[in-house]
């Protein structure tokens, strides 16, 4: 066991002290509880070591919306969003909670959005970080592609006149091993007065990504190869 | 702009008392006088105050037309099962509505018209907004929010017609040491229960921060709604933790039970405060500044915890028998 495994594993024995000594707790302006988040932080680290590059682009105190590329029960957008949390020391929300109980209270507490325009806007106004992922992708021909990316949500971000970020995150079924790499913010291509303005934007947002992968070094064959986590790394 | 009118309804209440103590304070007001069917809370050296219930039709429409005020801001409305129950509230709350602002738009000088709103007004149905702003749609899923809708109704229909401006002061669920609130009488209680699958987080505004927005709306001439909300957010297990109450973990068709034993000791969970603790109550106050000019002075923790630090009603025998 690695330094990193024993230092996780440390911080889950430090839970029933943390109960007993850390007072009764508050919830942020959305239902945010940063010290349950804390604790499922820790718990994430347990299964995921997260290594984060490029957190230097990411504003210091202004909203940005940041759009990742996601794979079907990979919880990348979750992921992301506690390794961002913890890189840049500030809350950093999801989007995608669902709004039944005790799920959708659950990824309420641990910083979800839902999965909704003006919840997105809302939150981007008020200065938060928000985590968007794509269309989770599933197909062994996809290796390396990027789901669909929300335009509505895009333009969201440029209503509330906010920063979009790509982000490329890699994990393995198997593996402890994840990068959560964040590109510098996109710019439109051409200026577009209408709603082509974000429909473009998440076309361009795509391809960064899809750059952002390539540049992580992953061998991408488009055979079943590419889902065997040879280098820690698999999938995408 | 010194000099005006100003025509306060719900003057007995403590919020709308409160309010009239503080547009006393303001140089801008030359003359104030409100209504209720109860008297004030406290002294108000300067302001004339009628005694007319809310079905005295005809005595309101001839007070208001009377002072012919410039502002007139509505507070007299009944919560649910605050001070009244359910059913009488909501009659209550029409009348004045009717009567009052109605009564308003009769008046020459008439230019602006507050009312007093509550972020109910949103309701908390499926997928709805976690933390609506102003421009967020109404569709209210209680009693008390659909209220609150009528009232803005029916004074954005007085603003069409006449052609006075209207600002709604959407209000989080009001604590204070005097304000008659289901939801602070429920968290007072000694057990208390709350959702164990949701418990989901809820904003408060003190009755202070609430009558400093009403008076700024007033000053201000604010023109369309605006949220008032402390900053900050808690959940029904985190208030409780906070005033060392004990906590009783509900799943569903208890809640039936829970309310009418709560009901039966004098406590009522009225369908907006049971719909906080399943659903709970947000709201973006992010333009309060910049349409009112001020911002709530306490946090909505801080105001859970000067809810439990208020004194209970202290009992004092008579010294002297009447009787």
């Amino acid at each position: 066991m690695n330094i990193g495994s024993l230092d996780a594993v440390g911080r889950v024995l430090e839970f029933p002290r943390r109960l007993v000594v850390e007072p009764a707790g508050v919830v942020d302006d959305w239902g945010r509880d940063p010290g349950f988040v804390r604790q499922m932080i820790a718990l994430s680290q347990l299964r995921w070591s997260v290594s984060v590059g490029g957190e230097q682009h990411l504003p210091r105190r202004q909203g940005a919306l940041i759009v990742v590329n996601a794979r079907r029960f990979a919880l990348a957008p979750i992921l992301a969003a506690f390794a961002i949390s913890e890189a840049v020391d500030r809350p950093c929300r999801f989007v995608g909670r669902s709004d039944t109980a005790p799920l959708g209270p659950l990824g309420r507490r641990i910083g979800g959005l839902l999965d909704h325009p003006d919840e997105v806007f809302g939150a981007l106004r008020a200065g938060e970080l928000v985590v968007l992922g794509a269309a989770a992708s599933t197909g062994l021909r996809q290796v390396g592609s990027v789901g669909r990316i929300k335009h509505e949500h895009v333009g969201a971000a440029t209503a509330a006149g906010v920063q979009v970020y790509p982000a490329a995150t890699m994990s393995s079924p198997f593996g402890r091993n994840a990068r959560v790499e964040i590109g510098s913010a996109t710019r439109p291509s051409r200026r577009r007065r209408g709603p082509l303005a974000e429909l473009e934007l998440a076309d361009h947002l795509r391809r960064q990504i899809e750059q952002l992968l390539d540049e992580m070094g992953e061998i991408r064959t488009g055979t079943p190869i590419d889902w065997l986590p040879l280098s820690g790394l698999g999938g995408h | 702009m010194g000099g005006r009118r100003v025509f306060v309804s719900g003057l007995g209440s403590e919020l709308g008392t409160m309010v009239a103590g503080m547009l006393e304070a303001e140089p801008w007001v030359g003359a104030l006088a409100g209504i209720d069917a109860d008297p004030p809370r406290r002294r108000l050296p300067n302001t004339t105050f009628h005694r007319i219930s809310p079905d005295q039709h005809d005595r309101i429409v001839e007070t208001v037309t009377r002072f012919n005020p410039h502002v007139l801001v509505h507070i007299g409305v009944w919560e649910p099962d605050a001070r009244a129950s359910p059913k009488v509230a909501k009659t209550l709350t029409d009348q004045a509505a009717t009567s009052i602002i109605g009564a308003a738009a009769e008046c020459s000088a008439m230019e602006h018209l507050v009312v007093r709103s509550g972020i109910e007004i949103y309701g908390r149905g499926r997928d709805s907004l976690t933390r609506p702003d102003e421009t967020a749609p109404i569709r209210p899923t209680s009693e008390w929010g659909r209220t609150v809708a009528e009232i803005e109704h029916i004074a954005a229909r007085v603003s069409a017609r006449v052609g006075v401006s209207v600002g709604a002061v959407r209000l989080a669920p009001v604590l204070g040491p005097h304000v008659p609130s289901p939801l602070g009488r429920m968290l007072r209680n000694p057990v208390v229960p709350f959702s164990l699958l949701a418990d989901p987080p809820f904003a408060v505004i003190t009755d202070r921060d609430a009558a400093r927005a009403i008076v700024a709306a007033a000053r201000e001439g604010l023109a369309e709604p605006v949220n008032v909300v402390a900053s900050g957010a808690v959940t029904c297990l985190q208030a409780l933790r906070r005033g060392r109450r004990i906590p009783f973990p509900l799943i569903g068709p208890d809640w039936q039970v829970a309310r009418a034993l709560s009901y039966l000791f004098g406590s009522p969970i009225p369908d907006h405060v049971a719909e906080v603790l399943h659903r709970g109550r947000l709201a973006d106050n992010g333009r309060m500044a910049e349409l009112l000019g001020v911002v709530p002075e306490s946090t909505t923790s801080e105001v859970i915890d000067q809810l439990y630090g208020w004194p209970s009603i202290i009992r004092q025998p008579a010294r002297v028998a009447a009787a």
